[in-house]
């Protein structure tokens, strides 16, 4: 005779039912569903399994009941912790927002050697001084940058080309130092520039002070060019042989690249992914074209359409993964920033994808005349005659007043998520963000009319894209596994 | 529901005792760039008006039901744990000090 009992016998049958979580739900494709909880954990089911669950039919023995619960879409009498998790989750998404501002974005110079039609900043020509930042305007705006109670500062040097007015890049960052002394907050200098000027006293500069380069490489030398013209046609020999440089003497993390995608771009997705792994780079961000500054002025921005730019996103998305599922680890970076919101309790504090949005909160810009705006794109705004997304100015303006400020809080508080329409009941609201200042440039609105608002419809195929293929192949789940930032 | 059809307007009709107005409209707010919309009550319906952008958008009546549809059952879901997500919000913020007692 056994001494032992049965399985049955420990098995506690739940009368009481289960009760339900909060959680959202929207389609995936015609069979299946996504639900996400309020900290943006998903889980996908077919239509059947989301009746079941919301009128409480689903069997507590079932594989769903059991993952639907360790991912917190309901909870029985079985576990009393349920809501401490969900809430310390909560928390953990939210924690970063206290910090307040931690990027702040120096534009140096607007003079540039380059003439990109795309580009998002109204450029002066490199022999007119009168648009750069005096030194005046440099110190009043690092007052304003130790106000910030965050722990963490990021000071980027922007322009035009922002090594054409290095002397004043050299005042600042040794200034900011200095203060830090008694400040201490972690301190970082990024300098965004095309690296066509760049000479080994920058590059000893950029050594010393650990400065990190953020550069343009828009792919193959025809197309990067065809880009980014400048004088003797050589914008991608220059950029390519500075990236060199750059890790031959800062180290080879030290300098990472962007590129913009134009309508010359979109047939060729895989062989841009394709330069920057001959550029030495570990991963690429796919951007669209921002509808902002001469991008607007050229007609730029509608030069392609939504669909062609998903067509060319994916495109680049599927060959990185087989890249990947070939041993090469390489990283889409817009993919990883969503899915470290799909997979981990954690904020990235990537400020397009901010809700509240990340304007004045995640990043201000200080413009070589004074101005302070929200956000870059609410300068390059600016540069287009409407300074909407101006909060104040270094001469004029003390920090309550800028970062209290009509300017910021009107669209902060109008463009929350959680409360607009279509946002407010969308399951991806977790990962997404507001952008008024992208709604305000195309829609004239801070909200914007998200059934015809192209971020919304962007960001939805790529959520929906994402999930699908951590779905249907566990091999990508792993790949998108390694990509998380943490 | 049911729907009726002329040449460029196609109306859809809801059983008020079932459907909220509130569902319908978010629906129709979702529908918005496919179509614009007018409403009215009668005595235990609902009436919606759908004027399709593109006369070659055949299925936006029947993506609006269902859309309905998904509106009525988070509206039930969202019903049914508002208590609880109000309970995990004011946890969540309750070491802040920016809830007042």
């Amino acid at each position: 005779m056994s001494k032992f009992s049965t399985l049955e016998v420990y098995e506690t049958p739940l009368g009481a039912g289960y009760t339900l979580l909060p959680f959202n739900f929207i389609s995936l494709d015609d069979q299946r569903y996504v639900l996400t909880n309020m900290v943006g954990e998903y889980h996908v089911v077919s239509r059947d399994e989301l009746e079941k669950l919301s009128s409480h039919q689903l069997s507590y023995k079932s594989v769903l009941y059991n993952d639907l619960k360790a991912k917190h879409f309901l909870y029985d009498e079985d576990s009393s912790v349920a809501i401490d998790l969900l809430t310390l989750k909560a928390r953990t998404k939210i924690r970063g927002l206290s910090d307040f501002t931690a990027l702040h974005m120096f534009v140096i110079s607007l003079r540039c050697e380059h003439s990109c039609p795309y580009c998002q900043v109204s450029r002066a020509n490199d022999n007119q001084t009168k648009f750069d930042m005096s030194y005046e305007t440099a110190m009043k705006s690092l007052d304003l940058v130790f106000k910030s109670p965050s722990p963490v500062i990021k000071i980027e040097f922007q322009g035009g080309e922002p090594l054409l007015n290095f002397p004043l890049i050299r005042e600042v960052v040794i200034a900011a130092k200095e203060r830090n002394e008694v400040e201490g907050k972690h301190l970082q200098f990024v300098i965004a520039t095309n690296l066509a000027v760049i000479t080994d006293e920058i590059l000893d500069f950029c050594k010393e002070h650990e400065i990190l380069i953020s550069t343009s490489l828009d792919g193959p030398a025809a197309l990067h060019n065809k880009n980014r013209p400048r004088p003797d046609n050589d914008s991608y020999e220059r950029a390519c042989a500075g990236i060199q440089k750059v890790r031959n003497r800062l180290g080879s993390d030290r300098v990472s690249a962007l590129m913009t995608t134009t309508k010359a771009s979109l047939e060729q997705p895989i062989e841009i992914v394709n330069e920057y792994i001959e550029r030495g780079f570990q991963g690429i961000f796919l951007r669209p074209l921002s509808p902002y500054g001469f991008a607007m002025k050229t007609k730029f921005f509608r030069a392609y359409d939504l669909k062609d730019w998903l067509d060319f996103y994916f495109k680049g998305l599927e060959y990185i993964i087989k890249l990947n599922k070939e041993g090469f680890f390489f990283v889409e970076h817009y993919a990883s920033l969503i899915l470290t919101k799909m997979l981990t309790p954690y904020a990235t504090g990537y400020v397009d994808l901010m809700s509240p949005a990340g304007i004045g909160i995640g990043a201000v810009v200080y413009n070589y005349d004074g101005d302070i705006y929200a956000s870059d794109e609410g300068r390059m705004l600016a540069e287009m005659k409407d300074k909407k997304f101006c909060i104040g100015n270094v001469h004029k303006n003390t920090y309550e007043e800028i970062f209290t400020s009509d300017a910021l809080l009107d669209p902060l508080e109008q463009s929350l998520t959680k409360s607009v329409p279509m946002c407010s009941e969308c399951a991806f609201e977790p990962y997404c963000g507001s952008d008024p200042v992208y709604h305000y440039a195309t829609q004239k609105d801070f909200i914007g009319h998200k059934p015809t608002s192209e971020f919304c419809k962007r960001n939805t195929a790529i959520f929906k894209r994402l999930i699908t293929l951590m779905e249907d192949d566990a091999d990508t789940k792993q790949i998108f596994l390694s990509w998380i930032r943490t | 529901m049911s729907a009726l059809a002329s040449s460029d307007l196609v109306e859809v009709s809801f059983d008020q005792s079932i459907y909220s107005l509130d569902d319908i409209k978010r629906a129709a707010y979702r529908l918005s760039d496919r179509a614009s919309f007018n409403f009215q009550l009668l005595a235990d319906k609902i009436i919606c008006q759908l004027s399709p952008v593109s006369v070659e958008d055949d299925r936006v009546a029947h993506d609006f039901r269902n859309e309905v549809l998904d509106q009525n059952l988070r509206s039930k879901i969202s019903q049914e744990t508002e208590a609880i997500r109000n309970l995990i919000l004011a946890h969540t913020f309750s070491n802040t000090g920016l809830i007042s007692e």
